[in-house]
């Protein structure tokens, strides 16, 4: 079970690593912030609860910068 | 998992702050909504106003534009845009082209005025004299002169700028912090000046959090320049924003109860706090200064470029 992980320059397939595997687990994992970003689950917008499934697209959009 | 107001199932944000649930199109209308009533309740718009929005090309200036815009459709105001460019390679050119493309698409007149153009340096240059201050130093004080004197040169009676709820509640923080009465009288939804020179600036999403601001541009697929600029760096605004973040965590409704606070408290502040400027002129160009030179003709003396 994969899906595609799209990211600034990342564009990579990537294992879904077990059940129940929400976006705001892959965010934890890429040691992202979700207050900083919103995420896409096959172009529409989701939120960080929702679970990854097989074949889907993940598009994270950093939408808060620092500074 | 349902939208709190149509049981729309496709939910795109939660608020932490009230627990509620909304999908695409109640989401979007709840922010409008919002800034709308924000204009009623502080009156930051006259019927007949000409609104000038600082346009950076950022999602807070795009966001302004874009609901401020709604005004202008109902034939109560008229709408221009002034963008600056500071002068930084490989960050700025992008969010100007949008800010451009944004002006061209509603049919609104719109200056972009460079550092450069302005005063004959770029922020790049200046960051490469040794004794520099700080590039926000100089971008800030810069750019609100260009600002305001675009809007005079534009006969915008309001200037609009992007100041979300975040940034209003870190003003607020620091300037408690640092015991700063003076700085504390100056901040709220609308502010106005003894000087006529200055026009009046006016903050339409000061009670929008960050990060819906965020969420909205995305949810409408509005074009923005999402980027870091090369010279951010760890503020002391940074670090109260962090703390800010970190109490939001558990308390969701600590920024609202700290605008509300402050709110309440403003007109005390301003009748205890708020100085009297003596209104001289800056010898140099003539913009209204309480020294001998302005902020900006300092800055270009230290820097020589005279």
């Amino acid at each position: 079970m994969t899906f595609t992980l799209k990211y600034k320059d990342i564009n990579e397939e990537r294992e879904i690593p077990g059940e129940d595997f929400t976006i705001k687990d892959l965010l934890d994992d890429l040691e992202l912030s979700a207050q900083t970003m919103v995420s896409k689950q096959n172009g529409e917008l989701v939120i960080e609860d929702t679970v990854i499934n097989d074949g889907d697209e993940i598009q994270l959009v950093q939408i808060i910068y620092g500074g | 998992m349902k939208c709190s107001k149509c049981d729309n199932p496709k939910v795109i944000i939660k608020r932490e702050q009230s627990g509620q649930l909304l999908c695409k199109e109640c989401f979007i209308e709840s922010i409008e909504k919002k800034v709308i009533k924000t204009v009623r309740k502080e009156k930051l718009l006259d019927k007949g106003d000409k609104v000038l929005v600082a346009l950076s090309g950022g999602k807070d200036s795009v966001t302004t534009l874009e609901i401020i815009n709604s005004f202008r459709e109902m034939n109560i105001i008229d709408l221009c845009a002034v963008t600056v460019d500071e002068g930084i390679a490989n960050y700025r050119q992008d969010g100007v082209d949008i800010a451009m493309r944004h002006a061209e698409r509603l049919g609104i007149e719109h200056k972009v005025v460079s550092l450069k153009d302005e005063y004959g340096i770029t922020l790049d240059e200046i960051m490469q004299k040794e004794n520099h201050k700080g590039s926000c130093t100089y971008c800030g004080v810069f750019r609100r002169t260009i600002i305001n004197k675009a809007a005079r040169e534009m006969g915008a009676t309001k200037i609009a700028t992007g100041h979300n709820l975040d940034d209003e509640v870190q003003g607020i923080m620091m300037n408690y912090l640092e015991g700063n009465t003076d700085n504390l009288t100056k901040l709220g939804a609308k502010t106005e000046s003894k000087a006529e020179e200055f026009t009046v600036k006016i903050k339409p999403l000061r009670e929008i959090p960050e990060r819906e601001i965020g969420v909205y541009v995305v949810a409408k697929n509005l074009e923005v320049h999402f980027d870091s600029c090369p010279y951010a760096m760890q503020s002391f605004r940074g670090e109260v924003s962090e703390v800010i973040n970190q109490l939001a965590e558990k308390h969701p409704t600590i920024k609202y109860s700290t605008l509300r606070g402050y709110d309440k408290i403003k007109g005390v502040l301003k009748k205890e706090f708020q100085k009297d400027y003596s209104h001289g002129r800056c010898e140099k160009c003539g913009e209204p200064s309480a020294n001998r030179l302005c902020k900006a003709c300092s800055f270009l003396e230290e820097l020589g470029c005279d």
